[in-house]
């Protein structure tokens, strides 16, 4: 993998290819996919998906329907952004790129922040930082879900509501998987999907092996300033990794050896 | 469908009109949350009319009730007979 090395001298700021370690690029991919792992509304949907699906009286093939649906959504959103961002990273200039670092640090940093101060609200159960009007309107749609591929369409929908919160890790990844070989590439794409999509991987199973949705809820519920918590601060640590890595210790190097 | 004339239930915030109060549609919110635990249906459907016997009860003498106060009276109810269905039905609201 490379990584640009970068300085300022007299005719204005160069950029120089530099190797980067595979294990640097997947630990960040790792990172980025659990931060964005750790938003919530794709969750919170599913459970209220399930939770109104077995309510309403509906076979257990229909729930295992809705809730595979609801997550294959989330998934092809998810790939769709990753593959645009990357393509439209590809078709950049070495020195927006440089730029994109810049501003993938500054978002991660931002985004620790507003994650610490305002992602759940003050109040009771994991209601999230959505405007009350799009919250009710999300969860009426969901509430009124019978067809697999409404279900699918909830699952784009989740990550796109999300989007200014998952934006940042989609962007980190991006810029380390268009610097990886197509092979790591593919690996590194299912890496992130995996990780990011995990928790609804996690609800599909325990609702599909028959857990009660209370339990869920209830643990979602003690443990969302835990979880709060550690997203703005893994959000910041990322931040500061990156920039370290990609952004401070090239300028010094370029700067050294020109 | 089973509707009392005499009870009107002001709906959240007082912002839409009041509608009379409909004992199913009360059962039905009952019955899910309790499947929605997983309890049987047979359960579900005894936790129902026990709850919808005790609301009725309290509207007796009332003429007119918010929705707040129907769905505060049945979840206290609720969680003597079913905790689990209770933290549901009191939560739904709160999960997005």
């Amino acid at each position: 993998m490379d990584r640009y090395g970068y300085g300022i001298n007299s005719v204005g700021l160069y950029l120089k290819i530099k190797h980067m370690n595979t294990i640097d690029a997947f630990v960040i991919v790792t990172i980025a996919g659990l931060l964005h792992a750790s938003f919530q509304l794709s969750v919170s949907m599913l459970t209220l998906l399930s939770s109104h699906t077995i309510g309403a009286k509906k076979s257990h093939n229909r729930l295992l329907g809705l809730t595979n649906s609801f997550t294959f959504g989330a998934l092809v959103m998810t790939v769709l952004l990753l593959s645009t961002i990357s393509l439209i990273i590809t078709l950049s200039s070495t020195s927006l790129i440089l730029a994109l670092w810049v501003a993938a640090c500054g978002l991660l940093l931002g985004l620790g922040i507003a994650v610490w101060i305002f992602y759940y609200r003050k109040e009771q159960g994991t209601t999230i930082w959505l405007p009350r009007s799009l919250a009710r309107y999300l969860s009426d749609r969901t509430k009124a879900t019978k067809e697999p591929a409404e279900a699918f369409a909830l699952g784009l929908v989740s990550i796109l509501a999300e989007l200014l919160f998952i934006l940042a890790p989609l962007i980190v990844a991006s810029l380390v998987l268009t610097q990886l070989s197509p092979t790591l590439q593919v690996f590194g794409i299912v890496t992130y999907i995996a990780i990011s999509l995990l928790p609804l991987f996690v609800i599909t199973g325990l609702v599909g092996s028959g857990h009660k949705i209370s339990n869920i809820q209830r643990w979602r519920e003690q443990n969302k300033r835990f979880l709060q918590f550690i997203a703005g601060t893994g959000s910041f640590a990322l931040g500061f990794y990156i920039y370290v890595h990609q952004v401070l210790t090239p300028a010094m190097l370029g700067g050294g050896m020109y | 469908m089973t509707k009392s004339r005499t009870i009107g239930v002001v709906k959240r915030g007082g912002k839409r009109t009041t509608e009379q109060f409909d004992k199913d549609k009360l059962y039905a919110s009952i019955q899910a949350a309790c499947l929605s635990v997983r309890s049987p249906h047979g359960m579900a459907s005894t936790v129902a009319d026990s709850v919808c016997a005790v609301v009725l009860d309290w509207c007796k003498n009332r003429p007119e009730v918010t929705s707040d106060d129907v769905r505060r009276v049945s979840a206290n109810h609720l969680e003597q007979i079913h905790p689990e269905a209770a933290y549901l039905y009191k939560h739904h609201r709160l999960v997005l």
